[in-house]
């Protein structure tokens, strides 16, 4: 793991450019695909909440996928869902606590966040950077044990 | 790693995969209704055949199922030689003789350019063609609540004794894998019937929408130890709670903040 995904709800202005990048971004044969993050008003003023998997450590939709669909990916570190394997069970949809994964209705499939691979088109299009995939910088100093 | 030549192009692939898989890598269109990914091959449409050859095999060629089929160094394989074309052209006319009314086999049929059959049709013929990739897929899910039952004509699908099987949990994973949507299910106020098992399903506390069945959800809690809150709402109703979650703690922030 190269990099961390950074989401700053304070930058924030809900003006959706993430959604329709990560729309584009996962289109299939033309076709929008459906966003993996929602900026969502939380119920306060002036105030927009980026949600988008977290890529939990003890991921709930990992436990409960029956047929080992989802995996983490050790380069990008995203729980990447392989659709080759995917039975389409809903298992996980159902599970995710932070219901971040979805149903894609026009492709008729189960989708989540895989950081596009290691390059996020959404911190890419953020334009004030509340969404950011920041290196993750070596440790220098010396940590106290 | 191996080399192997597909369609006249040089491709890598691990040692002893099987052949579908590195054909699809290579995106290329091989008719395959019995294959997924989460079983093992089984080779039971025998739609995914393809001619192979060496070298050294001085021009001779063998036709085999490319889903169970191991690359190995050397292969020469084609996906659209004529005679394949003609195999399949064969096979899909036998499935339509078996399966007139099949949307799914009509569509696959014309691809081929079989528009009826030159077989004779079984006039009542459903849209079952045995695969066994519902019985399969209901297996590695850990459930066995179906397989198939009787031989020769009277094969089918079914659960034991055809009755309202009791290991069934309405996950649906068999309906929604079918190659040519046979099994059929509804769901109607709040419950879900499949193979004749009428299921609770899990309603969203916040917005009252439909998720899966509690029965399912109760298995996925016990086997993996998720907890049942988890399933008490949907996920868009989640997502609205961590949107709810991390504004308050925003909130606090820019009030520190000011
Ligand atoms: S929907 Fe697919 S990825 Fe999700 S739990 Fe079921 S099989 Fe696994
Ligand atoms: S719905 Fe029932 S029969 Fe079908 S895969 Fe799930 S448990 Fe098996
Ligand atoms: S996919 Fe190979 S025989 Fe059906």
């Amino acid at each position: 793991m190269k990099n961390r995904f950074i989401v700053n709800p304070d930058l924030c202005t809900g003006c959706r450019t993430c959604e329709l990048a990560c729309s584009f971004t996962h289109a299939i044969e033309g076709l929008r695909g459906q966003t993996r993050i929602y900026p969502l008003d939380g119920g306060f003023k002036d105030l927009w909440i980026p949600v988008v998997c977290l890529q939990c450590d003890d991921a709930a939709c990992v436990k409960s996928c029956l047929v080992d669909a989802l995996r983490r990916n050790s380069e990008t570190g995203a729980i990447d869902l392989n659709q080759e394997v995917c039975v389409k069970c809903m298992a996980c949809v159902a599970a995710c606590p932070f219901g971040c994964s979805v149903v894609d209705q026009q492709h008729k499939l189960v989708v989540k966040c895989d950081l596009c691979g290691g390059d996020p088109a959404c911190a890419h299009f953020c334009p004030t950077k509340a969404l950011k995939w920041n290196p993750i910088e070596p440790q220098t100093r010396k940590v106290a044990v | 790693m191996v080399n192997l030549t597909i369609n006249g192009k040089v491709v890598q692939a691990e040692e002893g995969e099987v052949l579908l898989s590195v054909i699809r890598r290579e995106k290329i269109d091989v008719p395959a209704l019995c294959h997924h990914e989460a079983v093992e091959a089984f080779g039971a449409c025998r739609l995914c055949v393809v001619e192979i050859t060496r070298q050294e095999w001085d021009g001779w060629c063998d036709y085999v199922t490319s889903c169970l089929y191991p690359a190995s160094d050397g292969l020469i394989v084609n996906t659209h030689a004529a005679k394949v074309n003609d195999l399949r052209k064969t096979i899909v006319d036998l499935f339509l003789a078996r399966h007139p009314k099949c949307p799914e086999i009509i569509e696959l049929a014309a691809e081929y350019g079989v528009y009826s059959t030159t077989y004779q049709t079984v006039v009542d013929g459903d849209n079952c063609i045995l695969c066994g990739l519902c019985t399969r897929i209901c297996d590695r899910m850990g459930f066995h609540a179906i397989s198939t039952v009787g031989r020769g004509h009277g094969k089918e699908v079914s659960p034991p004794l055809h009755k309202a099987p009791p290991d069934c949990t309405g996950c649906l994973a068999c309906a929604q894998n079918c190659p040519t949507s046979f099994i059929e299910y509804s769901a109607a106020k709040g419950f879900l019937t499949i193979w004749d098992k009428k299921f609770e399903l899990l309603k969203c506390s916040g917005c009252g929408k439909e998720t899966i069945t509690k029965v399912f959800a109760e298995h996925l809690c016990q086997e993996r130890k998720i907890p049942f809150e988890y399933f008490q709402i949907c996920d868009e109703c989640h997502r609205k709670q961590l949107a709810a979650t991390m504004g308050e703690i925003t909130s606090w922030d820019r009030e520190a903040a000011s």
